[in-house]
């Protein structure tokens, strides 16, 4: 039955800050184990999306529906089943990574909240620094811990805002493999990144989001991966010429 | 309901644990709250005014100065790196993550209290001792309105870039009945009255801190909210 019910759905969606529209008009659906990679210029909405699809903010208009929750209602149900990672890490300075995801992990009512910690901490590759503060990590180490955080719980919908940033190679890499994993386990993903060959690499469909509407969205089958960089460029032209603002 | 327990013993747990490694909290309101009460000690002639006359006020103003201290620490915590938005993201009621912050800053001030008083004591030459039950009950009363109300207007002003002159605004007029109360049982304590003998500020005290909760419980939800 679940498969069938779309895992997310967004009707008309709008959000306003005073005259600046962040998101305009947007309409898609995710069925269960989709995968949907979001791209777009700086300021195109991608994060208020979702934010707005993660229940932290509310939209002006329009309905988002999450794991058949409706967003706006700010259900605990739904927060069970999704997981994000967004721009800010929002992990305590002062406590180390074990701490950290040991009380997320309570917080989020799990059973052996260290063995769970401690698994996907080893899973990230922090395990040499588990009881380090997390206040003297690089970058791309606390980006490494907000991923963990937002696995942690094992969601079916992941809301990942340009996951990759910071990372170096390697971690590059365990975490392509692991949202491979996850999409081969059919959880639902709807991931934003400036990365063309990541994004286009693992998802079922691509959008392009320019001015907060999605300029297009398609099956990864009807994309042309070797003509995607042009294809973006003109979406992103056409669109500040249309609204007379350039870049 | 074990769940909403343990939530709120997490952020209770975790609240500690962060006060363990980096004691700024706790050190802050002590030495603040040590400082108001010498500045007075040197400020004003106790072979004038009688001690359990003038001490009260004294004390509370420096329980209320150094708790405001530490309310703003409090919520400092939640605001580095956003750690707020990862509050909201996980499947908790917002008023358990309320209750959890109100108990840890519910401990954490009634430790600075513990140890200011023995201070207070001794730099007033009050006999506290022969007081100790009915005192700890007025100084219980009056610090769980502080923090409900602290607990509540601080999230409230946590998205104001002027948290820091807003709380202070907001949460004293709104104070006063509970400071008046506990400053005239303090004194009356400190007189050898009878907690007994005056159940009125008792319940008055406690009417407000019932109240204080209500509001908390019935408005947190729009409070947390962007
Ligand atoms: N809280 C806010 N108040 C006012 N304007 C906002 C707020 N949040 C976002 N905006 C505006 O909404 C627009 C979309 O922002 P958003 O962060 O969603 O873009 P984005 O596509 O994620 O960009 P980037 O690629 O840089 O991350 C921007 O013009 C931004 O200034
Ligand atoms: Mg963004």
């Amino acid at each position: 039955m679940e498969s069938l019910e779309n895992a997310i759905e967004v009707r008309h969606l709008r959000k306003a800050f005073g005259t600046l529209k962040a998101v305009d008009g947007i309409d898609f659906e995710l069925k269960q184990g989709e995968f949907l990679t979001v791209f777009g210029p700086n300021g195109a909405g991608k994060t208020t999306l979702i934010k707005i699809l993660s229940g932290l903010t509310q939209p002006s208009s329009g309905t988002a529906k999450v794991a058949g929750f409706d967003v706006t209602e700010g259900q605990p149900e739904m927060r069970k089943k999704i997981g994000v990672i967004s721009h800010s890490t929002a992990l305590y300075a002062d406590l180390t990574p074990l701490e950290n995801l040991m009380f997320f992990a309570r917080m989020h009512g799990l059973e052996h909240p260290e063995d769970k910690s401690l698994k996907v901490i080893e899973e990230v590759g922090l395990s040499p620094r588990r009881n380090n503060r997390v206040r003297t990590f690089s970058r791309g180490m606390l980006q490494r811990l907000s991923i963990a955080r937002a696995i942690l719980h094992d969601p079916a919908i992941l809301f990942l805002d340009e996951p990759f940033t910071g990372l170096d190679l390697h971690a590059t890499n365990v975490l392509k493999e692991h949202l491979q994993r996850l999409h081969d386990r059919r959880r639902t993903i709807l991931m934003t990144t400036h990365d063309i060959s990541c994004g286009l690499e693992m998802c079922d469909k691509v959008a392009l989001q320019v001015q907060g509407k999605f300029a297009f969205l398609k099956n990864i089958s009807d994309v042309d991966k070797d003509r995607f960089e042009s294809t973006y460029f003109d979406a992103v032209r056409d669109n500040q010429f249309s609204t007379g603002i350039g870049i | 309901m074990n769940l909403y327990l343990n939530q709120i013993a997490a952020i209770v747990w975790k609240d500690f644990v962060t006060e363990l490694k980096t004691r700024e909290l706790l050190s802050a309101m002590f030495i603040f709250a040590l400082l108001v009460i010498l500045i007075f000690i040197f400020s004003i002639n106790l072979s004038i005014v009688k001690a359990s006359e003038v001490g009260p006020g004294i004390l509370w103003v420096a329980f209320l100065f150094a708790g405001t201290i530490g309310l703003n620490r409090s919520f400092m915590l939640e605001k580095e790196n956003d750690c707020l938005m990862g509050l909201m993201l996980v499947p908790a009621d917002r008023t358990a993550i309320y209750f959890g912050k109100l108990i840890s800053n519910l401990i954490f001030l009634s430790i600075m209290e513990l140890f200011i008083l023995p201070l207070f004591m001794i730099f007033f030459d009050i006999d506290l001792l022969s007081h100790l039950g009915p005192l700890l009950v007025v100084v219980f009363l009056g610090t769980l309105g502080f923090c409900v109300l602290g607990t509540l207007l601080s999230s409230l002003s946590s998205n104001l870039k002027t948290r820091e002159i807003m709380l202070p605004i907001l949460l004293y007029p709104l104070l006063i009945p509970i400071i008046i109360a506990a400053v005239r049982m303090t004194g009356q304590i400190l007189d050898g009255t009878e907690l007994s003998d005056m159940m009125k500020w008792v319940g008055l005290t406690a009417s407000f801190d019932i109240i204080y909760i209500g509001v908390s419980i019935m408005t947190i939800d729009h409070i947390l909210e962007e």
